[in-house]
């Protein structure tokens, strides 16, 4: 299971390569929708990203729920804890 | 100049429409006036591709759009979304709207985007099937947005806001030019102020040129691609495929003249019609292109002659390049104007030429010189169609015809009048 930094590197990789961003642009407080204003469809590439990165079905929910970068990480985090 | 014209009245009783900014990426050239120079010269821009050669297609060679800043126009969130077409559609539209300079109180609703293209998404489609076809589960996210036909169009209208009419015209290699007429229609007959009107394909893909070659409709003169394009030429053997895109701010006469806009002229007559006869192969007597024709110059309320010059679909197919000439042979009567064919030099942009030719039209027109057709040597048409040979004609400024031809029997004629 990876270690909390590590699935934060994957997050903010994959949100930092489809918002055309640099990953040191993504924190943990970043909000997509208020700082970039992410559309529905970018939240989906972000999300097939994480699954192949982390071989994981990601619920829409947590995509679209996630207040902020950090929040979203939280939420992969249980996830990835219940899988194994 | 007076009467109805002289306050922005077009013959018909509609508004004037005027082009008051212009833009292009195309492989004459990063913008028109480039592109100017480039076919004034009357060489050919085709060279050899190296993934066609290294798949050893049937045709070897093509004509693109040289590199350039892509990242002066697009953001690299939106390039992420977009494929070449859609890129290279914004790149010129964003020449073409600065040019303009639109007034910011133009309200969004009366301005639109008409855009040609005849391939659309499907590069972009075929490459997907390629990387992803095995394991669709996969596929970007994005990829119905990128491949859409009206991608281009839709994305140009966000870009800028414009919510007027937004239609995406696809007529083949005359779709460009039908684009540029629907515009100038809407604008003439009161829909919208202005518009943003153009054409665009990129198409040098493995599969598309695959299929194109599969029909012995290109030239496949692999080891001397730069003679390829020779419209009207008797040792033509094909088209050559292009990629690129042009876009022209269209705007109602009046009130580009009343803010003080730089006017190129006005698109003056617009006509289309259909052969209704072969899927791919023009009718041989030219008779309904012929209509075509006459139907633009009496739409911008001239006779046959009143045109300075033509600047023809000229494909260096000898199907096409022949109807064509039997077409202009029976426009005209018998007195073809200077006949020039800019694909000798740029290549055939499918559903960016029209839009293109058109510019390139204007600016011809304005300046009085018709540009000798590249690698034009001998041409079996040449008493039907007063070909250029070897050296630009000068001509005092007139009106010019435009002609586009498509697949499917699509005709469609512009008139274009440069501004006095």
């Amino acid at each position: 299971m990876p270690t909390r930094e590590e699935l934060a590197l994957v997050v903010r990789t994959a949100i930092s390569d489809v918002l055309g961003t640099e990953v040191d642009e993504v924190h943990e407080q970043t909000s997509l929708l208020v700082d970039y204003g992410i559309d529905s469809l970018e939240l989906m590439e972000i999300g097939a990203r994480l699954e192949r990165a982390l071989a994981l079905r990601i619920a829409v929910e947590d995509l679209t729920g996630a207040r902020s970068v950090g929040h979203a990480i939280d939420l992969l985090e249980a996830r990835t804890a219940g899988q194994s | 100049m007076t009467g109805p014209q002289a306050r922005g009245r077009h013959p018909s009783g509609g508004r004037r429409v005027a082009v008051t900014g212009i833009g292009v990426k195309v492989p004459a050239g990063h913008g028109i006036e480039e592109a100017f120079e480039t076919v004034l010269k009357a060489r050919s821009t085709a060279g050899l591709v190296g993934r066609l050669v290294e798949q050893d297609l049937p045709v070897h060679f093509a004509c693109l759009v040289p590199p350039f800043d892509l990242d002066a126009y697009l953001t690299r969130r939106e390039a992420r979304q977009i494929d070449r077409t859609t890129a290279l559609l914004l790149c010129a539209a964003a020449d073409a709207v600065a040019e303009a300079a639109l007034p910011l109180d133009l309200a969004a609703e009366r301005v639109g985007v008409q855009i040609g293209t005849g391939i659309g998404g499907l590069p972009s489609m075929e490459a997907v099937t390629l990387s992803h076809g095995d394991r669709p589960r996969d596929m970007p996210v994005h990829t119905v947005p990128r491949t859409m036909a009206n991608s281009a169009a839709c994305r140009l209208a966000m870009r800028y806001g414009f919510q007027g009419s937004c239609t995406t015209y696809s007529a083949a290699c005359a779709s460009g030019t039908t684009a540029v007429g629907e515009a100038a229609r809407r604008i003439r007959y009161g829909e919208l102020d202005a518009a943003v009107a153009g054409g665009v394909d990129s198409a040098v893909t493995t599969v598309v040129m695959g299929a194109f070659a599969r029909m012995r409709a290109m030239s496949a003169r692999n080891a001397e691609p730069e003679l390829a394009s020779r419209p009207f030429d008797a040792d033509r053997d094909g088209f050559v495929m292009g990629e690129g895109a042009a876009a022209l701010v269209l705007e109602r006469w009046d009130l580009a003249q009343a803010r003080g806009a730089r006017i190129y002229g006005e698109v003056a007559g617009y006509a289309d019609t259909c052969d209704a006869f072969h899927i791919v192969a023009p009718h041989e007597d030219g008779a309904v292109a012929a209509r075509c024709m006459r139907g633009a110059i009496a739409d911008a309320g001239l006779t046959p002659a009143d045109i300075g010059h033509i600047n023809a679909h000229g494909t260096s197919t000898v199907l096409n390049d022949r109807a064509e000439a039997r077409a202009i042979d029976r426009c005209f009567g018998g007195q073809s104007p200077p006949v020039t064919a800019v694909k000798g030099v740029t290549g055939h942009l499918i559903g960016g030429s029209g839009a293109l030719e058109a510019a390139l039209a204007l600016l011809c027109a304005a300046r009085g010189v018709v540009p000798p057709i590249a690698n034009l040597v001998a041409s079996p048409e040449a008493g039907l169609a007063d070909v250029v040979i070897g050296t630009a004609r000068s001509i005092p400024p007139a009106h010019v015809l435009s002609n586009s031809f498509g697949f499917g029997g699509q005709n469609a004629c512009l008139v274009l009048t440069p501004e006095q």
